[in-house]
């Protein structure tokens, strides 16, 4: 049996939204130690996310109406893309990655060249509670020469990217510049043994 | 950053029971100690600890590259000769880490200071993911802490994301492992084991005294099978020192920790990182230091691998001296001294985790002496709003 185990918020890159962040684990189920019942909890509270991939703050404002967000997202993108986005320790992998005319040379502190593709599009994730917006993530993303879109696969992730060079990058399945799709997050259905209580906070 | 006395659960250790914390209590000892908490606002949690934890991670892997590269750091981190070209080709190979715990000298004020990394067997680790968050989830439903408060705790989803993260390159099968009669290090790798298993990896346990050697080099588990990846709680430096590691290089056994982390888990690893970024807020200074000769006052003196606080001599700034005792010799390294923040007549030590790459929680241990030793308790945390007051029942 497959036990779902973690609210999680779908695919939800970093949350800008300090303030609406738990900075705890919202559920820290154990399943085998010990001789508690399954400390299995619900997400309190129903939750989706709102996600879009766009290659401009006007599509994205043209898609949502809400540029505000779209602006900041943009912003928030492109500081990710400086800190996180791939990095190639030569021209030619990284124009072998993203294409020719859209790669950069960069230096370290320490004068050591490296490669940035340029970010060619960003995603913003809305974090949606009872309707309402609770928080908004965004990463920068990156199309392919094949045409199909990339975002570095630590942002957000436990693992950072380009750590010296070798960037896991993961697939962007939603289609640039259309409308938001929504997608559940947290199972929220299952609890055992706390009487479906919250996990609190 | 304050300290507040609460009510503990009244059926804490049967919480702790129940979860399988049966180290709760050590040698007679209390060791999880819940009668206080350490209060931080959001920012003392962000900007005093966690961003100069995610920014000495990235400081200290970039070291790693050039460390591996360099038969001369090699040598001044008494990395024994036959295990370097193995460690290198580790990291040369990214092979993947998990999980490490800063230790911070900071009592709220300035910047944190870094005392050390243990980025290889960090311990502390089920107390500070599971047992801690229970804490302060228990203590909400009980009223004695606001719903609003908080803990710097992702430590248990960060674990089992890190495990789904890697888990498609870790050859199978997968064990895990710790010292036999070390209650604390078994609950530890069975938590681990947990966690492994929450993100779909199959996987074991395995006493590491049980492992064996096949015939051609290859470690077995106690079927004869070869083992494909053993998660280790035994030290990368002691297990390079006995006998049964002489296979380790050629035998195509994965480790977590990756024999890269040796480079970290070291404690040369302080004036190799002071060298290269001289004057870092969060660094405090640090020389090699052979060991030998009159400690100057506003020194302290760590052998290379020492753990727990153990073989740890202080001068303190006012010609004082102490020491800690222990089975550590060899080479040393110095540091500057820098006080533990002191509440209550006790000596806090704020242990900041790091899983994968993100830094993602907090573990604090008190001890009556400034050195920290493994009987220091483990006392809990959260994040309140300023302007909230407490609860207290």
């Amino acid at each position: 049996m497959t036990v779902p185990l973690l609210c999680t918020h779908g695919q939800t890159v970093r949350l800008a939204g300090k303030e609406t962040m738990m900075k705890r684990s919202k559920t820290t189920a154990l399943l085998l130690m010990g001789t508690a019942p399954l400390l299995l909890t619900a997400c309190s509270e129903e939750e989706s996310v709102r996600e879009g991939l766009y290659t401009s703050v006007e599509a994205c404002v043209e898609q949502t109406n809400d540029r505000y967000n779209c602006e900041q997202a943009f912003t928030s993108a492109t500081r990710l893309a400086e800190a996180e986005g791939p990095r190639y320790a030569s021209r030619e992998e990284c124009i072998a990655a993203h294409g020719a005319d859209n790669c950069n040379e960069m230096r370290t502190s320490t004068g050591h060249s490296y490669f940035m593709p340029f970010m060619t599009g960003f995603l913003m994730a809305q974090l949606m509670r009872g309707g309402q917006p609770a928080g908004l993530a965004s990463s920068p993303a990156y199309r392919s020469p094949n045409g199909t879109w990339q975002r570095p696969a630590s942002a957000g992730g436990v693992y950072r990217a380009g750590m010296n060079g070798t960037t896991a990058m993961a697939p962007v399945n939603a289609r640039p510049n259309a409308a938001p799709t929504v997608s559940r997050g947290g199972f929220g259905a299952s609890s055992a043994g706390r009487g479906g209580s919250s996990s609190g906070g | 950053m304050r300290r507040i006395a609460i009510a503990p659960r009244p059926d804490w250790r049967e919480r702790a029971e129940q979860a399988g914390f049966v180290f709760h209590t050590i040698d007679g000892a209390p060791y999880w100690d819940e009668s206080a908490f350490y209060a931080f606002t959001l920012d003392e949690i962000e900007q005093g600890i966690e961003d100069p934890t995610a920014e000495l991670h990235a400081m200290a892997l970039d070291l790693v590259d050039e460390v591996v590269g360099s038969e001369q750091h090699m040598e001044r981190l008494a990395i024994p000769e036959p295990f370097r070209d193995w460690i290198a080709a580790s990291w040369r190979a990214r092979e993947p880490h998990l999980y490490g715990r800063m230790d911070f000298a900071w009592n709220g004020i300035g910047p944190a200071k870094l005392l050390e990394l243990n980025y290889d067997t960090p311990t502390s680790l089920y107390e500070s993911a599971f047992f801690q968050w229970q804490w302060l989830d228990d203590q909400q439903r009980a009223g004695r802490l606001p719903v609003a408060a908080d803990q710097y705790n992702s430590i248990h989803e960060s674990l089992v994301e890190a495990f789904g993260t890697i888990a498609p390159s870790l050859p199978r099968p997968f064990l895990l492992s710790a010292v036999r009669e070390s209650a604390e290090d078994q609950g530890t790798v069975m938590y681990l084991q947990e966690c492994a298993q929450q993100a779909g990896i199959d996987c074991g346990l395995i006493a590491i005294e049980d492992i064996g050697v096949s015939a051609d080099g290859h470690y077995t588990d106690l079927s004869d099978r070869t083992i494909g990846t053993l998660f280790k709680l035994y030290p990368l430096e002691d297990l390079m020192r006995e006998d049964f590691a002489r296979w380790l290089p050629t035998s195509g056994l994965r480790l977590i920790e990756p024999a890269w982390k040796a480079v970290l888990s070291n404690k040369g690893i302080l004036p190799l990182l002071w060298e290269k970024h001289r004057g870092h807020p969060n660094l405090l200074a640090a020389e090699f230091d052979d060991g030998e000769g009159v400690l100057a006052a506003g020194w302290v003196r760590k052998p290379l691998h020492s753990r727990e606080g153990a073989n740890v001599t202080i001068a303190l700034p006012d010609g004082r001296r102490l020491a800690s005792e222990g089975p550590y010799n060899g080479p040393c390294i110095r540091q500057a001294f820098h006080p533990l923040a002191q509440f209550d007549g006790r000596h806090a030590l704020l242990g900041s985790w790091v899983v994968g790459d993100r830094a993602c929680g907090l573990g604090i241990r008190e001890d009556a002496s400034p050195i920290t030793r493994d009987g220091a308790c483990f006392v809990p945390h959260v994040i309140l709003a300023e302007e909230t007051g407490v609860l207290v029942a």
